[in-house]
């Protein structure tokens, strides 16, 4: 399956994936200028952490998440493994919040969801990849990932 | 190979996904006393709340059994288990010879011995029979009785149904064994706010009324009520597994090892009805959980179907959810106390910090996370549980952990001081980044 590499040397800790994922995905009106001030505050996937490090999930191979979800609702597409919230049937437990290791998913108390990065699997493209400026993110093969030097 | 599944639950399917993720053609009969299947026990309270009905309960689709290759047997209960002979009997009056079996007979609710207790109008939360009695019970007043979870979760659902409900609880706290005294009180306030009764350190001495219930006495008190709900706790539900002779633990769950085989060859044990080793404690625990179930049921399939895996070991995690209007959660022991084989050399902490709206709490041993409480801001709890499952020194970076600012990159040198325990892709990826 294909993740998101980050490479820490070109990420400069800009927040434009933040802002893009923000407003691109998470907002409504998908205008930057408007999803600033919506209710509720639409919540980007992407954390930029550290050092700095634009951090999502990581769709793991053996998913904490998938095994804590009580009722079905966290999900993985058979298909390319990534991993989703399958969002009209989640009942905001944050079972998943609990035992996500990497801390990345949020439990959004006013959209009553769990929400996280699916690596815009509806898209043809990250949107975070897309718009990172210096060209820190980018889409690998996880066989690969770890043949790649930084 | 011919497997057979006794139990319907969380550890019986997540079983039968590891077993078809490795063996696509061997048989599955599976043996479900519970009518209907595939629905999660974790929401019935919001089928009592009317929040969600029958339908949306289930946590894998209808068609699963035969997308899986399963034969279910709904409605009909395995009454006896021959190990030597390697065959169950059943209810329908058939017998069924197995290569593997697995035992996810999950736990039956305690009904306590208090006088009165059947009378009708009283009822436990625990089987989907359960929830539709309560849901139809008539009345405009309810008592809880026993404060955990699942008591916690029955006060609110009749709440929200416009019933006026009364917590009763004998310890001295909401949620004794999920969250230590500070977190129970925010807890409580915040029940309360729900326009919940709570009355702790207070006992049910005996129900009132003829037939139906109309009464609970106390120690202190008669509170008047049409209905009680009866929540103080699970048990395993271990008789097939005492009539097969397999060996029972110190806390009557069926004991496992770490490739969830009880006592007996070839014969499994996943969930709630296991008593495994538990991370924090040290010590053979039941953690009755969904998590636990599920991945037990896991490593107990990968292990019938041939692959060996070694199950880590279980811990206790329990989330709020969004039901009080504050998350909370909490996971492995709450109090170092309450780790009963706690050698002479042992070190314990706990560490804690309490602003206005927020409590976090750890305790360690040895410079280990065996214990987290998070109540307020709870988006990182998920670092605390990996830190507790690998059992990783943290024991310098204290103020990292307690602090506002925690995130998943900042913790990167005590993952890569541990390399050996953190051998999956996912974070030898980013240890890799050199960071
Ligand atoms: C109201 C409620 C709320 C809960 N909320 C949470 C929560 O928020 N978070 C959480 O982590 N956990 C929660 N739990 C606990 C969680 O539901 C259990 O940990 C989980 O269901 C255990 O799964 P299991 O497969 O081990 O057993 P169970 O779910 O108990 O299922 C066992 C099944 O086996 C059947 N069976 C038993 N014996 C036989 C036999 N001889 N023949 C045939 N069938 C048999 C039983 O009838 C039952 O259907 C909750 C439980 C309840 C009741």
């Amino acid at each position: 399956m294909k993740v998101l590499m980050v490479d820490k040397e070109k990420c400069t800790g800009c927040h434009q994936c933040e802002l893009w994922c923000g407003t691109e995905i998470a907002s409504t009106s998908k205008e930057l200028a408007r999803a600033i001030n919506e209710e509720p505050h639409p919540v980007p996937r992407v954390y930029v952490e550290g050092k700095p490090f634009a951090l999502q999930c990581r769709h793991c191979e053996s998913a904490p998440c998938l095994d804590a979800c009580p009722n079905g609702t966290m999900r993985r597409d058979p298909e390319t493994g990534l991993i989703y919230v399958n969002e009209q049937t989640c009942i905001a437990c944050w079972m998943c919040v609990m035992v996500c290791p990497f801390g990345i998913i949020n439990p959004s108390s006013s959209m009553k969801v769990a929400i996280k990065c699916d690596r815009c699997r509806n898209m043809g493209y990250p949107i975070c990849a897309e718009v990172c400026p210096t060209g820190a993110l980018s889409l690998v093969e996880r066989k690969d990932y770890r043949k790649k030097k930084f | 190979m011919r497997y057979i599944i006794v139990g319907g639950s969380a550890a019986a399917i997540s079983a039968v996904e590891s077993i078809r993720s490795l063996d696509h053609e061997s048989s599955i009969d599976l043996f479900s006393d519970e009518e209907t299947p595939l629905f999660s026990r974790v929401l019935l309270p919001y089928y009592v709340a009317e929040e969600l009905s029958k339908p949306l309960l289930n946590f894998r689709t209808a068609d699963f059994f035969e997308e899986n290759k399963v034969t279910p047997h709904l409605g009909v209960k395995v009454t006896s288990l021959n190990t030597a002979a390697k065959a169950i009997r059943t209810t329908d009056g058939q017998t069924y010879a197995f290569d593997k079996l697995l035992l996810a007979t999950g736990g039956k609710a305690i009904v306590p011995p208090i006088p009165g207790v059947d009378k009708e109008g009283i009822s436990t939360l625990k089987t989907m029979a359960d929830a539709e009695r309560i849901y139809n019970m008539k009345g405009k007043r309810a008592v809880v009785i026993g404060a955990g979870s699942i008591g916690v979760e029955a006060c609110i659902s009749l709440t929200r149904r416009g019933i006026k409900a009364t917590l009763l609880e004998q310890l001295g706290q909401v949620m004794p064994t999920v969250f230590d005294a500070e977190a129970a009180e925010i807890v409580q306030k915040r029940i309360e706010d729900l326009g919940i009764d709570v009355l702790t350190g207070e006992k049910a001495l005996k129900f009132t009324g003829d037939k139906r219930v109309t009464g609970v006495v106390t120690d202190n008190r008669e509170l008047s009520c049409d209905m009680v709900v009866l929540s103080v706790g699970v048990r395993p539900q271990t008789e097939l597994a005492v009539q097969a002779g397999l060996k029972i633990g110190e806390l009557k769950g069926i004991r496992v090892d770490e490739t969830m085989m009880t006592s007996a060859k070839d014969v499994y044990a996943a969930g709630d009805v296991a008593e495994t080793h538990d991370i924090a404690r040290n010590a053979y625990f039941l953690n009755a959980i969904w998590p636990c179930a599920f991945e037990q049921g896991h490593f107990a399939g990968l292990n019938m179907a041939g692959r060996k895996s070694a199950y880590p070991g279980s811990y206790r995690r329990n989330s709020i959810g969004n039901f009080i209007g504050i998350p909370a959660i909490s996971m492995g022991v709450t109090h170092a106390e309450s780790c009963a084989m706690a050698s002479e050399e042992d070190e314990f902490r706990e560490i804690r910090v309490r602003t206005k709206d927020a409590y976090k709490k750890l305790v360690l041993r040895n410079g280990k996370i065996i214990g987290a409480i998070l109540v307020g801001q709870t988006q990182k709890a998920g670092l605390m549980s990996i830190l507790l499952k690998k059992q990783v020194n943290v024991a310098d970076s204290i103020p990292l952990l307690m602090s506002d600012r925690l995130n998943f990159m900042d913790l990167l040198p005590i993952l890569r001081r541990n390399a050996d325990q953190f051998s999956e892709p996912e974070y030898k990826e980013l240890m890799d980044t050199g960071l």
